[in-house]
């Protein structure tokens, strides 16, 4: 098992090295490939994109790779009067990006920042923000005015508020009984009522659970036989059954698992060898598969993935809220 | 943040150490130069809330180019709502009542947006649901508004068409058709809102061709069924229809999961709607298991088919506090149902020797206990263990779970008069 015998049951091929130089260095890269076409395209994650950067340095124990002030700079460059934050200057509020911001800030220490130079109101207009989000009658949350409904927005409404302290501006009963509305007999979740279960969606949806403390609403069993049946021959895991396995699912299944304590029910060793070797050793990053273009999405849930796996040289990450430990020891005093 | 937001992540494209030449390079600036030049214009008129049909072009050419950009949807959307969609009058509009709540403000929270499309406690005025309002002519009041929406809605749904085929798993593009679907409830004629509705179901269905798996697709299948049915467009419940579906679904091919799992979903409607007696119900189940088993018999080792002979396993043993197939079922039926399935799955053995058997058999064997409220029987404990010790050996990957188990249903004891083989096998 993992972390007891420090993975030396992996197959010699599968002996690889964790990357941490070239990683760090192509998270430190990202923000200079401005003569790729891809750089503008994507400039609707940059916020995102800036989150799951600055996780992956700090899990990969390099938090000042990237410049704090400069950072702080640019999230708060991207907030709008009505307390939410667009992706970039320029780009609308949604709760994706809002989200994100208030995790970088989590990261860098910087709430004080939000408070006396972000938009009037501070922390309290970035909660009011969210809390609008609320559907009152179901419980869940919308993406934004427009009205995209889905649990990935009730999860992140409840990470970012937590993190502010303000969950007490939302109807926290009501959107557990939404969570509650979307589980499945096989113990997983979906989107909303009626969807099919999906890795992705059973972390938002446990993650929710686990924040408001109702984790006794869970079929832990049920769930934890689901999510272990998505490791695949190879060591990767899949997101539903019957699908192909990609890295990003080692970060929703195993911290789904984890919140659950049943990751010790797939393999943990020839999840961590699949996780490796989809790095590009030379340029720095992680892939969804061996030997593909990596991305910064993959690398971080790579790495997160690889950081609850123990793996060594990594910082320990929580597994509700995808940031270092250190960083939620230090915000909810845990 | 973490979610599952995959846009801008590279998905299955082969990493390439080839560097770009000096010609590629410069093309690249100029494709640069070019996109972000039509970026600024958008973005200029945007701030300067100019709503001209000039603009509403720009938007869809940048769109194009990239559809994952939301603000340009959200501009596209204000565009509409601000200019070229006619303005609500009142009394022309089929559901004024619900109207007011969204088109013009923008700062509308969700739980109205999502109130005014889905409340059913806001009759449409003012014919009754059922009646419709087809027999409108075009000579009323607020028809020629409702031409030239419809006319502007027809467009942006016909725009979407080919940007959804090439990103069909594009979250922004799903949502925006969204939105345009309740903006024709809201502003035609039930009749018409309903026909453009209707044919939306043909949408899904081919996105599903083209991906049987897309959660994408399914979920938009779901959401128009439900806006199809709700008394909003004067609808009735689907359920059959549906229930035919996820059938042709199945028998084009079993490993769809996505069809058992909205089957599973339609189930208790369906019975419910039937008015199906405990006789139906019945029959119904053995139907259901029939057709479960001829699929099993040629593809035991599909989870998908597991998952669904599960959840007819679940209607029999657990079936306090929530609908099942078989209510009135007495306790002798349900034993006599797990056990034959179980023969069912032991039979499968002879021709295979998957894992997903032997899970089937010690689940099913644990269902019988619980539903007899006893501790499993000598016979019963031997052959759980031969089975737990045969998952051990061909499913190592999950020993952590055998393992629990193990423990959980005290199938230890045995372990140590199989030999040191079985011993070894547990670390």
């Amino acid at each position: 098992m993992a972390g007891e015998d420090g993975f030396k049951k992996l197959p010699s091929e599968l002996q690889l090295q964790l990357a941490t130089t070239a990683h760090v260095k192509y998270i430190q890269s990202l923000d200079a490939r401005k003569d790729d076409y891809d750089y503008w395209l994507t400039e609707h994650l940059r916020l995102n994109g800036l989150y799951w950067g600055l996780t992956s340095l700090h899990l990969l124990g390099h938090p000042q790779a990237l410049p704090r002030a400069e950072t702080i700079d640019f999230v708060l460059s991207c907030q709008h009067d009505s307390g939410g934050f667009g992706a970039a200057p320029g780009h609308d509020a949604h709760m994706l990006s809002t989200v994100s911001a208030v995790q970088i800030l989590a990261l860098v220490d910087a709430f004080d920042e939000l408070e006396t130079r972000g938009k009037k109101g501070g922390k309290a207009q970035v909660g009011k923000y969210i809390a609008a989000l609320q559907n009152r009658q179901t419980g869940t949350f919308a993406g934004d005015e427009w009205g995209e409904e889905d649990t990935r927005f009730l999860y992140g409404a409840f990470n970012a508020l937590s993190l502010l302290g303000l969950l007490d501006l939302v109807d926290v009963d009501k959107a557990v009984d939404h969570v509650v509305a979307c589980a499945n007999f096989d113990g997983g979740y979906g989107v909303s009522p009626g969807a099919e279960s999906h890795a992705g969606q059973i972390m938002t949806c446990v993650a929710t659970l686990a924040i408001a403390g109702r984790k006794d609403l869970i079929d832990a069993d049920r769930l934890g036989r689901w999510l272990s049946e998505r490791q695949i021959a190879g060591g990767g895991l899949n997101g539903r059954p019957e699908k192909r396995e990609d890295v990003c699912y080692s970060w929703w299944v195993l911290s789904s698992l984890a919140m659950v304590g049943k990751t010790h029910w797939i393999d943990k060793d020839q999840l961590a060898g699949f996780i490796l070797s989809c790095q590009d050793p030379e340029k720095g990053g992680i892939s969804d598969r061996p030997g593909d273009m990596v991305d910064v999405w993959h690398t971080v849930f790579g790495l997160a993935g690889l950081s609850l796996l123990e793996f060594p040289g990594l910082q320990p990450v929580d597994e509700v809220y995808c940031l270092p430990k250190s960083t939620i020891e230090r915000v909810l005093g845990k | 943040m973490g979610t599952t937001q995959q846009g801008g992540s590279q998905h299955g494209i082969a990493r390439t150490s080839r560097a770009r030449t000096e010609d590629e390079k410069l093309q690249e600036l100029a494709k640069i130069e070019k996109y972000r030049q039509l970026e600024d214009q958008v973005r200029f008129h945007a701030a300067q809330n100019n709503y001209t049909p000039e603009v509403f072009q720009l938007t869809s050419k940048l769109l194009r180019l990239n559809p994952e950009y939301y603000t340009i949807w959200n501009v596209r959307r204000r565009l509409l709502i601000s200019g070229l969609l006619s303005k609500p009058s009142a009394g022309s509009s089929p559901s004024t009542a619900s109207f007011s709540t969204s088109p013009t403000a923008t700062t509308t929270t969700s739980s109205d947006a999502s109130s005014s499309s889905l409340s059913t406690a806001t009759p449409p005025a003012p014919a009754s649901p059922t009646a419709g309002r087809s027999g409108t002519t075009a000579d009323e009041d607020g028809s020629q508004g409702q031409n030239k929406d419809f006319d502007i809605l027809k467009s942006e749904l016909g725009f979407t068409i080919p940007l959804l085929l090439e990103s069909p798993k594009c979250y922004w593009i799903w949502s925006y058709r969204l939105w345009i679907l309740r903006q024709a409830i809201q502003r035609l004629q039930t009749s018409v809102a309903r026909r453009i509705w209707e044919e939306e179901l043909g949408l899904a269905s081919k996105m599903l061709t083209k991906d049987k798996r897309n959660f994408h697709a399914w979920g938009y299948r779901r959401h128009v069924v439900q806006q199809l049915e709700s008394p909003e467009l004067g609808g009735t419940s689907m359920a059959e229809p549906e229930f035919e579906y996820t059938t042709k679904m199945i028998n084009a091919d079993l490993s769809n999961f996505s069809a058992w799992h909205s089957r599973s979903k339609l189930i208790p409607r369906l019975l419910d709607e039937r008015k199906a007696d405990d006789e139906a119900r019945k029959a119904f189940l053995d139907k259901e298991l029939g057709l479960i088993r001829d699929a099993l018999n040629v593809g035991p080792e599909d989870q998908s088919l597991w998952y669904y002979h599960h959840f007819l396993m679940l209607n029999l043993v657990s079936f306090v506090g929530h609908p099942t197939i078989t209510p009135a079922f007495t306790q002798e039926d349900r034993v006599t149902y797990v056990l034959r399935e179980i023969e069912g799955v032991k039979e499968l053995l002879e021709d295979y020797d998957d894992k997903l058997i032997y899970e089937a058999l010690l689940d099913y064997t644990l269902y019988l206990c619980q539903l007899e409220e006893r501790q499993p029987e000598a016979g019963e404990r031997a052959d759980l263990v031969v089975w737990l010790r045969k998952l051990m050996v061909i499913d190592p990957m999950r020993s952590g779970r055998w393992t629990d188990m193990e423990k959980n249903y005290g199938l230890m004891e045995r372990r140590l008069s199989m030999g040191d083989e079985t011993v070894a096998l547990v670390h």
